[in-house]
């Protein structure tokens, strides 16, 4: 418990992207707010493309497009002949500009855990994101390199942590960024921790209970409104008010999911209360899409991909030439396991502990089999006939356009997925009138790439938010794990180790013991001195990975790259998410060779 | 964006009617003959060379030498027993959450609303010869969620296709050591004794009733006056309301027979006269007071004295329910005990003597009844659901072993094709740990390097 307390510190630390730095684009100090493009191939949208023609931007709108543009005398000329146009990605939901909330300090079970009050219980929904927007976090930038102009940016938290705004990458400050405010109330099943509503049934039971009695105060309201003779007061509170316009079928409910069960149960509690509804997450809404169809919702789903366990981009490391100073970006489509015919016996019928490599042989067939499920999720959607836009909510800036490229390999048209990224998101989000396309009056939100966008060996050259130029610099893909020799990493031996933020650092020791496909270890905090052991332990090519499990807090995953004798990586702890660790090796073990 | 939402909503609020409409028509039925056994109907005797037919999911007939109609599956069943569907009365599987522990009374929550069909405990079930389980919130709670009936459809992904649609609702109870120990002990707020117990019942159903007479007299003057102001929405005691009405059914976790007989008189003086008590090991003390109200048991065969409470108990507990005329069923609470409830039942033979009905009445018709299902599910009669359990000798011999269970007219579980992996799905993402519980190169050690060689041992000795 003790440990528990050290860990629960890092609750209070003020969290920070422990992602892969990504360069971040500077925006060009340019004189003049006119731009050129020439002579280029525009993608004004899926399926609707111009050849060699010119694109105009002044005043942060898109002036020209066309073939016969007269280019203006003002303007800074981008010859744009071998690059290509399209219109910039706008990401459907994420938490991207906010922060996440501060955990209260010593924050404890309130005294009657079944009536919490309702910030504590994460009932916010009269929270609005203006507060929260902080136009430095790395993200922004971050999705802008990746292409995205604007974001439908919701507050973090648990069941209803408050409502959204969409955002435009570019602003110092949260009054410049925001676009629209208002814009949905945000929803998911995730229950407080300790108090009620606890559980999945519970928070879907709370929803019951607000959205009835919000309607019945609304319904108190209008007849005061009316005419309040003979009539006390109606009741207030920010709460039960901030669900009325979604009561007036004015505000969508944005509500995440993303297991098919809770996706089958955000549809049951949407049925059921009626409200208007935009589903995202959806990871494994392949198990659902009778059920989405039938119901027939606006969508936004996830461009996160799950990884096997030990095939993260990782694995090449060991055939990267070990002193060359260009390292070819990793293919991790090239690593997807080969699953046409996986070779899946479903009958296998092992003798009990007799034969375990071929269970285990038969156990990973079925697992790449239901991985290729994840990977192929876009396109079954998309084949049925769904439309949706791309969210980013719980991917890594670096990992989108991989991901992207993942489900085109499985069966996403490539039309569909540009789609997902401007037309279908702008539409769902109400700005198709602004944003989605490169059209004459809309905002200039642009990409600039130096081919097809979803090609990999293409880069993005420059991306204009709202008029503003940013010219991106490729970050290095030269691989952060590429290792320039041939030594043999071993994790063994003891770190020490510090999960760091903004506010101030946890400290401890790690022990690593064993050899390959036999570790052991255990983790100290330094705070508390509590120990506990490590399981899931592997070491692969040069990523640890481990867990440990604190009771009452669950369990935490951590994964770092180890380079000699330090280590960088992430932990990730339950509700709380991924904050970055890094260690250095203080002994190692006594050869016993 | 008003506008968008505005035809979606429109849109959605057709599909609603549509849904609910849909639901019965969503769950799959088949139609199967099972040839030339011996058909054990519960209720109406046992039958040699006889066949069962299920049609369209409903039993259609029972007799010898049916005829097959043309495309419905035939099963030779010679030498074979078949019984109807075990009902579980009392289980917590193929559901995501148990416990809703943050307060004493959540009579709100639903584990309805968080069915997990992906539970491969469902299967497992089946494999048992199980059809149907009363999934139920846990007993942290005074009053804790509602329960629900569900069939187990193994493969339906949709957590609706689970449901028993129509099967009456039932609500979860909790006394003695359960509640007092998470709220008295854990929260320092009622109940912490078992008079808190009986207090924090009282109390919750005087609200409900102060709450439906607000309701009631909100209605009557809303007929006259179109501003009537209507009183504030409480979920949790529209569903106590619910409970005072009838509309819902009592199961109580209960053990010690002064805290039954507490609870009787609580329900006496609300007016409600149905009850299922769950566990009620000292059930045997007031057998005849149980029946004399009406309550209905579900218990444990001989499983006891893991907690204090539950330390006076007996295996005759089912004999001497049933002899005093007290409707009893024995249950699981348990994803393993589940798959061998007619060896629970045949406990009752052992200590008790009852008969072969009687004892498999304890598991099948007996359930069904204090479910309120008894109409559908119970027994094998025309007319009724489908649901079947076929062993390879009679169910209470200790050496039977279930080779199909059939729900709805649809063979769920087939001994012959139960291979490793039945999982309906699979994280991705996790990982697939070797166990080596063995070096196999020698055949012949006992010990492989200082330590136990487990095959070995388990395999040859």
């Amino acid at each position: 418990m003790r440990l528990l307390a050290g860990i629960a510190l890092l609750a209070l630390l003020a969290p920070r992207h422990a992602t892969a730095q990504v360069n971040r684009g500077e925006e060009v100090p340019d004189v003049t707010r006119t731009f050129a493009l020439t002579n280029t191939r525009v993608v004004q949208e899926p399926g609707r493309t111009m050849e060699r023609a010119t694109v105009i931007v002044r005043d942060g709108l898109i002036a020209a497009v066309g073939t016969d543009v007269d280019v203006p005398f003002d303007a800074a000329v981008i010859p744009a002949d071998s690059f290509i146009v399209y219109a910039g990605f706008i990401d459907g939901l994420s938490h991207t500009g906010v922060p996440e909330p501060r955990e209260r300090p010593n924050r404890e079970r309130p005294d009657d855990p079944g009536n919490p009050p309702d910030a504590e219980a994460g009932i916010q929904p009269d929270r609005a994101i203006h507060g929260l927007l902080d136009s430095e976090d790395k993200r922004l930038a971050a999705l802008r390199n990746a292409g995205f102009t604007a974001v439908h940016a919701v507050p973090r938290g648990r069941m209803l942590p408050g409502t959204g705004a969409i955002i435009l990458l570019t602003g110092n400050s949260a009054n410049e960024m925001i676009f629209q405010n208002q814009t949905a109330l945000f929803a998911q099943l995730n229950p407080a921790r300790r108090m009620y509503p606890g559980t999945d049934m519970a928070v879907l039971a709370k929803l019951r209970q607000l959205f009835k009695e919000a309607e019945r105060r609304q319904r108190l309201q209008d007849l005061y409104l009316t005419d309040p003779t003979g009539l006390e007061r109606p009741p207030y509170d920010p709460v039960h008010d901030a669900l009325m316009p979604v009561l007036r079928q004015e505000l969508p409910v944005f509500f995440h999911t993303e297991s098919a069960l809770d996706l089958h149960r955000a549809i049951s509690i949407q049925s059921e209360l009626g409200f208007p509804v935009v589903l995202t997450g959806l990871n494994q809404s392949f198990d659902a899409v009778d059920k989405l169809q039938e119901a027939g919702h606006a969508m936004m789903l996830s461009l996160d991909l799950p990884v096997i366990p030990g095939q993260s981009d990782s694995d090449d490391d060991d055939e990267a030439p070990s002193d060359s100073l260009v390292v070819e970006p990793t293919d991790t489509a090239e690593k997807l396991p080969e699953i046409a015919d996986p070779g899946y016996d479903e009958n296998l019928r092992v003798e009990s502990l007799a034969d375990i490599a071929a269970e285990k042989e038969n156990l990973e067939k079925r697992r790449a089999m239901e991985h290729k499920k994840y990977l192929a999720n876009a396109a079954s959607l998309s084949s049925a006939g769904l439309e949706f836009g791309f969210a980013t909510l719980g991917v890594k800036p670096t990992d989108l356009m991989g991901n992207v490229r993942l489900m085109i390999e499985n069966g996403l048209s490539e039309d569909a997925a540009l789609a997902a990224l401007t037309t279908t998101p702008a539409e769902i989000l109400g700005i198709s009138a602004s944003m989605g396309t490169v059209d004459v009056g809309k905002m200039a939100n642009l990409i600039v790439a130096d081919g097809p966008v979803f090609e990999e060996k293409s880069n993005i050259k420059y991306v204009f938010v709202d008029g503003r130029r940013f010219e991106i610099e490729q970050p290095r893909r030269s691989n952060r794990r590429g290792r320039s020799s041939t030594e043999q990493v071993s994790p063994a031996g003891s770190w020490s180790f510090t999960v760091s933020s903004d506010e101030g650092d946890v400290s401890g020791t790690i022990t690593i013991d064993g050899t390959a496909d036999d570790w052991t270890g255990e983790i100290t905090n330094e705070l508390t001195s509590e120990t506990v052991d490590l399981t899931n332990i592997s070491f692969d090519g040069n990523t640890l990975d481990f867990e440990f499990n604190i009771p009452e807090m669950g369990t935490m995953a951590v994964s770092v790259v180890i380079e000699e004798d330090t280590f960088d990586g992430d932990i990730t702890i339950p509700g709380m998410g991924a904050m970055p660790i890094s260690g250095n090796r203080t002994s190692r073990p006594q050869s016993n060779r | 964006m008003i506008i968008i939402f505005m035809k979606r909503f429109f849109v959605s609020v057709c599909l609603y009617a549509l849904v609910i409409c849909g639901t019965h028509a969503q769950t799959p039925t088949g139609d199967i003959l099972l040839q030339n056994a011996t058909v054990i109907t519960v209720t109406q005797g046992t039958f040699e060379a006889t066949d069962v037919l299920v049609e369209d999911g409903i039993i259609t007939a029972v007799g010898q030498n049916l005829d097959a109609p043309s495309g419905v599956s035939v099963i030779d069943a010679t030498d074979q027993y078949v019984m109807p569907g075990i009902i579980d009365a009392h289980s917590h599987i193929g559901i995501s959450n148990v416990n809703e522990s943050n307060a004493p009374v959540t009579a709100q929550v639903s584990v309805g609303d968080v069915l997990n069909p992906y539970s491969i405990s469902i299967y497992r079930a089946l494999a048992g010869g199980v059809t149907t389980s009363h999934v139920m919130h846990g007993s942290a709670n005074v009053i804790g969620g509602q329960n629900e009936t569900i069939k187990h459809r193994w493969g339906i992904i949709d957590p609706d296709g689970l449901r028993m649609a129509g099967a009456p609702r039932t609500i979860k109870f909790a006394l003695g050591e359960n509640p007092t120990r998470v709220h008295g002990r854990g929260t320092n707020l009622r109940p912490a004794s078992r008079m808190g117990v009986e207090y924090v019942l009282r109390e919750t159903f005087s609200k409900a009733q102060r709450y439906q007479e607000e309701w009631d007299k909100y209605e009557q003057e809303a007929r006259t006056n179109s501003r009537a102001v209507s009183p504030a929405y409480n979920g949790q005691l529209e569903i106590m309301s619910d409970i005072l009405n009838g509309d819902i059914l009592i199961n109580c976790h209960s053990y010690r027979a002064d805290e039954i007989l507490m609870l009787m008189d609580v329900l006496e003086d609300f007016g409600i006269d149905q009850v299922t008590f769950q566990h009620v090991n000292e059930g045997f003390k007031i057998a005849p007071e149980l029946a004399a109200f009406g309550a209905t048991a579900s218990i444990f065969a001989d499983w006891w004295a893991y907690k204090f409470e539950v330390y006076y108990s007996t295996a005759y507990n089912a004999a001497i329910l049933t002899r005093n005329g007290v409707l009893t069923s024995i249950n699981s609470d348990s994803g393993e005990l589940n798959r061998h409830l007619y060896h629970e039942a045949a406990k009752s033979q052992k200590y008790g003597g009852l008969s072969d009905d009687e004892a498999l009445a304890l598991i099948t018709i007996n359930p069904a009844r204090q479910l309120g299902i008894d109409e559908r599910v119970g027994s094998i009669e025309v007319g009724k659901e489908g649901d079947l359990a076929v062993f390879d000798r009679h169910p209470l011999s200790i050496y039977a072993v279930n080779q199909y269970t059939i729900v709805d007219g649809i063979k769920y579980f087939d001994l012959e094709q139960d291979s490793d992996d039945m999982r309906l799905a699979v994280d991705p993402e996790s990982r697939i740990e070797t166990v080596v519980l063995h070096e196999h190169d020698d055949q012949h050690l006992c010990l492989h390097e200082g330590e136990l060689d487990l095959y070995d041992f388990l395999t040859n000795n």
